[in-house]
């Protein structure tokens, strides 16, 4: 059984927000007597993450998950509830903690813009106080998996996107942390770029044993890295577990796709619902039960001329969707 | 010994930076000269006209404007630079960078820019100081020498205590950015003695805005005219205000973690 890095109880977080109507009037009155309004951003979630698992943390914009993870970094106070990482608590912000973690937002900057990276990397070794040798040791290990010497002479300004994104992740990797906290690490990258991340985080996990939170936009980035997911919708857990029993939890369904001799002249309806896939146009698919998928593939195949026939879960972005709405 | 290491990496950093634009390199060195002969031709106006202002002759007024030269220097060396970037990373959001390192963020947030070619003003000053002292002919004793320096940092001490407490001020306002535009017209003050100014506003310029207590107080000390219960309040004073300007530094960091989405 591992240990947990993580452990999160009835963690809460309600912010006062300034309010007012639109309006001239209203900005003056505004100026005199401010009105706030509460706002639920985290309510009552519970989780643990062990030690070495790869956690992909999931939900639409504005549903808690940069709130949780700065809670979890020590960036934020909670309104209340616990939580401990490592077994410190993480806004008491005590310096052995912040040595042992990291926090990666992809749309924020910590390299300085006029310099090389590799200044900026030679400060944070001063400000984490990493030994010369172990320095070395880690860069190389970083610059064999994210190929960083070519990116180290130019000024961090001449970087591209993608460039630029490799060096604040190896930034925050260069004291070696235990847990890592990233937020959307791959915004903005193109196919490549992201394809590349992905690959280096699992690798620095395999390697290191570091636990890793990942929030994404990109569904491909957690189908990719994490076995497990967790939802969040509107401040709440919504689910927490395995990414391929998502699908049987929130989506019993399966989809069926049926090659036919004559296509079009078929009425599908009776057989299910009928669903559009854009990326393969010669199959007709229809989403069933998952209970009823021998049945009905057998009277699919005994009524009608079918070519070829496949039954595959449906994609993960529709099933979180999907649990997003319920 | 690991802030001197951190604080050498800092400098380091800070003179890339500064090299990374020649032409604004260049520009700034020459303004900054412009800006000294500035100050020496209008020192220069006020003594064709006086002799002794407000009961100083022209050679302590030279170390006066050494000693305000001093204090400025750190000012804009430092002050400005890094209330600019503090500033700036409340609004972008790189404060959290900031916070999350495991090094004391007031720290941090002093020292992270240095505008490194404003460094040998430093020198400059001190040649002010020691000329103007040479030309009154003062008589300094080593312990006079001694507590000018003791009183020219807690002097310091106090100025960088009031900065700490307006950019903290940023904590709550989320936005403020006139705060060292305050502190630099406080310190404007302190460039002539502050016997220049009526005994209302002495009071005010020197107690209840502590500004004059770097510039016009440790020159007074080299001129052996403060008693050693004198010295004992301003080191007080500057401890004092230290500890309280960590507090509230404290208490805009719980604030920041409180209120910022």
């Amino acid at each position: 059984m591992p240990t947990n890095s993580i452990t999160v109880e009835q963690l809460s977080k309600t912010y006062q927000v300034p309010e007012r109507e639109a309006g001239f009037n209203a900005a003056v009155r505004s100026f005199f007597k401010r009105k706030y309004k509460d706002v639920k951003a985290v309510q009552e979630v519970n989780f643990n993450i062990a030690q070495g698992e790869i956690v992909g943390f999931l939900g639409p914009n504005g549903a808690g998950k940069t709130t949780t993870l700065k809670m979890l970094s020590g960036l934020l106070h909670p309104s209340s509830g616990k939580a401990s990482v490592l077994g410190f608590t993480p806004w008491e912000l005590k310096p052995e903690y912040l040595r042992s973690m990291t926090l990666v937002m992809g749309q924020r900057n910590r390299l300085s813009w006029d310099i090389p990276a590799a200044d900026s990397f030679l400060l944070n070794q001063a400000i984490y106080r990493i030994p010369d040798d172990e320095y070395k040791q880690t860069y190389k290990e970083l610059d064999e998996l994210l190929e960083l010497d070519p990116l180290m002479k130019k000024p961090v300004r001449n970087l591209s996107l993608g460039e630029r994104m490799k060096c604040e992740i190896a930034a925050g990797l260069l004291h070696r942390p235990k847990v890592l906290f990233l937020d959307e690490p791959t915004i903005g990258l193109d196919i490549t770029g992201q394809v590349r991340i992905r690959e280096f985080l699992r690798e620095y996990n395999k390697r290191t044993g570091a636990t890793i939170l990942l929030t994404s936009h990109y569904m491909a980035d957690v189908t990719a890295l994490c076995e497990r997911i967790i939802i969040i919708h509107q401040g709440q857990l919504k689910y927490d577990g395995g990414i391929t029993d998502l699908s049987h939890k929130i989506a019993p369904f399966k989809l069926i796709g049926v090659m036919l001799a004559d296509a079009d002249s078929h009425d599908l309806s009776g057989y299910g619902t009928q669903v559009q896939n854009e990326e393969d146009a010669d199959k007709r698919y229809i989403q069933v039960k998952a209970e009823d998928v021998t049945r009905i593939t057998s009277k699919l195949l005994a009524d009608l001329p079918v070519h070829d026939i496949t039954i595959t879960d449906p994609p993960i972005e529709d099933v979180i969707e999907q649990a997003f709405n319920q | 010994m690991q802030n001197i290491k951190l604080l050498s990496a800092f400098l380091k950093v800070n003179i890339q930076m500064a090299l990374a634009y020649r032409a604004d390199t260049v520009v700034n060195i020459l303004l900054n000269l412009m800006w000294l002969g500035w100050e020496l031709l209008s020192l220069n106006i006020i003594f064709s006209n006086t002799t002794t202002l407000g009961g100083w002759g022209i050679g302590e007024l030279i170390a006066l404007l050494g000693v305000f030269r001093l204090v400025n220097t750190l000012m804009i060396a430092l002050i400005w630079p890094n209330t600019e970037k503090f500033n700036q990373s409340i609004r972008d959001g790189s404060m959290d960078y900031t916070i999350l390192q495991p090094v004391n963020s007031m720290f941090l947030v002093t020292f992270s820019r240095i505008t490194v070619w404003r460094i040998w003003d430093l020198v400059l000053a001190v040649i002010l100081i020691v000329v103007g002292i040479n030309m009154a002919g003062d008589v300094t004793t080593p312990l006079n020498i001694l507590t000018f320096i003791l009183l020219a940092i807690t002097g310091t001490l106090i100025i960088y205590s009031l900065w700490i407490v307006l950019i903290a001020m940023t904590f709550w306002f989320t936005k403020f950015d006139n705060n060292v535009t305050i502190l630099q017209a406080l310190l404007d003050s302190g460039r002539y003695p502050a016997t220049v100014y009526p005994a209302w506003l002495r009071i005010i310029v020197t107690f209840i805005i502590p500004i004059a207590v770097a510039t016009t107080i440790p020159l007074q000390a080299l001129r052996g005219e403060l008693g050693a219960g004198q010295v004992v309040l301003f080191v007080a004073i500057s401890i004092i205000s230290f500890w309280a300007a960590s507090i509230v530094w404290k208490l805009g960091l719980k604030r920041y973690s409180g209120a910022s989405s």
